[in-house]
């Protein structure tokens, strides 16, 4: 496969929430709003591409029987440096996502990049795959975001988009929401994948 | 077991490399997160006390209890009111609010410090809606009896948030009882 295709393929063809369904625990959390959703997203793409990177670094040191203790080490470090970085330097945007930062430790995309991805490649491949799975993941929770806060706020961004006549469905932001739209936009996805085959 | 100890050797290395690396980031950002609660804190305070001189905000403290006095003046002249901290548990965290009352009682201003409600519900109690220069709680208190504050739903004045009624009730009783604990102890002095 072609370093581009590596950049690539995290975006819609193995797109990691749609297609892999990883990672589905902060997605569901996060989604409510297209802020939240891109600054979890950023914040786990900063994290997944240090990650894949380090532990590529590290792939021929690390006995296979340990390899899952020590990603775990590498990206469990990785979220704390953001925590800590996020609280001293973005204040404001630490408050609203302070909760969540830790749970991207447990997001299972990031170690299974590592797992299936960086253990198995080099350096400049695995920061590829890190970025184009880092992107996928934040599009999908912008996706879904957009779809939650139209929704169920009239609003994109904190910004009014429907009239004041349209009541917005306030269980779309609630948690159910997320099980609703995260659904259809995969059955969507689906459909498409079947379209073609046929 | 020859195995053992160079597996274990390599995970120590590994973690002793993670604590290190972490122990730098957490000396070089923990003075910059004290820096940004302490401005978050003075920033609360212009909030609350508006109308107050910046440099004529005392910070007054014993053992039981910890208020501010606001002053027009730098030299403690012209008290226009006191500030307070105060919490309540709302819907998922506390809500820490700091809140401005001039001498009869009545709420000057007041800024929600931290809490962790529901994204786009009740975190909508700190945030302004659009257009708005003001914030929900802001809207809400500010120039309102802070001994009389009650939601709509218990037959207050204090329009609830829709889908938030638990955290724009818990702003509000913890407003009430901040008061009252302020009250207490200023009139006990």
């Amino acid at each position: 496969m072609s370093a581009f295709k590596e950049l690539t393929k995290g975006i819609y063809d193995q797109n990691p929430v749609f297609k892999q369904a990883l990672g589905l625990c902060p997605t569901l959390a996060v989604s409510n709003s297209v802020e939240n959703g891109l600054g979890m997203g950023l914040a786990a793409t900063f994290v997944l591409v240090c990650s894949n990177v380090i532990i590529s670094l590290i792939r021929k040191l690390v006995p296979a029987k340990i390899r899952i203790p020590v990603y775990i080490v590498v990206i469990a470090s990785f979220v704390t440096i953001v925590d800590y970085s996020m609280n001293g330097l973005f204040h404001e945007l630490h408050k609203s996502l302070g909760l969540f930062i830790p749970l991207i430790v447990v997001n299972c995309i990031i170690l299974g990049r590592a797992e299936a991805f960086a253990g198995k490649n080099n350096i400049f491949l695995s920061l590829l795959d890190g970025i184009g799975m880092g992107l996928g993941f934040t599009l999908a929770l912008v996706l879904l975001g957009t779809i939650r806060e139209i929704l169920g706020n009239g609003s994109f961004l904190g910004i009014p988009v429907i009239g004041a006549s349209f009541k917005p469905v306030l269980i779309m932001i609630l948690p159910p929401g997320a099980f609703l739209s995260i659904g259809f936009v995969m059955g969507f996805f689906n459909w498409i994948e079947n379209r073609k085959s046929n | 077991m020859k195995d053992v100890l160079k597996i274990g050797g390599i995970l120590l290395a590994i973690t002793v490399i993670a604590a290190a690396a972490l122990s730098g980031v957490y000396s070089v950002t923990k003075p910059l997160i004290e820096d940004a609660k302490q401005k978050e804190q003075d920033a609360a305070l212009t909030v609350a006390l508006a109308g107050a001189d910046t440099s004529g905000i005392y910070k007054v403290e014993n053992e039981e209890y910890v208020y501010y006095e606001g002053f027009t003046e730098r030299e403690r002249q012209n008290l226009i009111g006191y500030a307070f901290i105060t919490s309540k548990y709302g819907y998922s965290s506390d809500i820490v609010t700091m809140v401005g009352v001039d001498t009869a009682g009545t709420i000057i201003g007041i800024k929600v410090l931290s809490q962790q409600e529901t994204p786009g519900l009740g975190t909508r109690i700190a945030e302004k809606a659009y257009g708005e220069t003001k914030t929900w709680v802001q809207k809400q208190f500010e120039g309102k009896t802070a001994m009389g504050c009650a939601v709509d739903k218990d037959g207050g004045s204090i329009i609830s948030i829709t889908g938030a009624t638990i955290s724009s009730r818990a702003v509000t009783n913890s407003v009430v009882d901040g008061y009252k604990k302020f009250n207490e102890f200023i009139t006990k002095k």
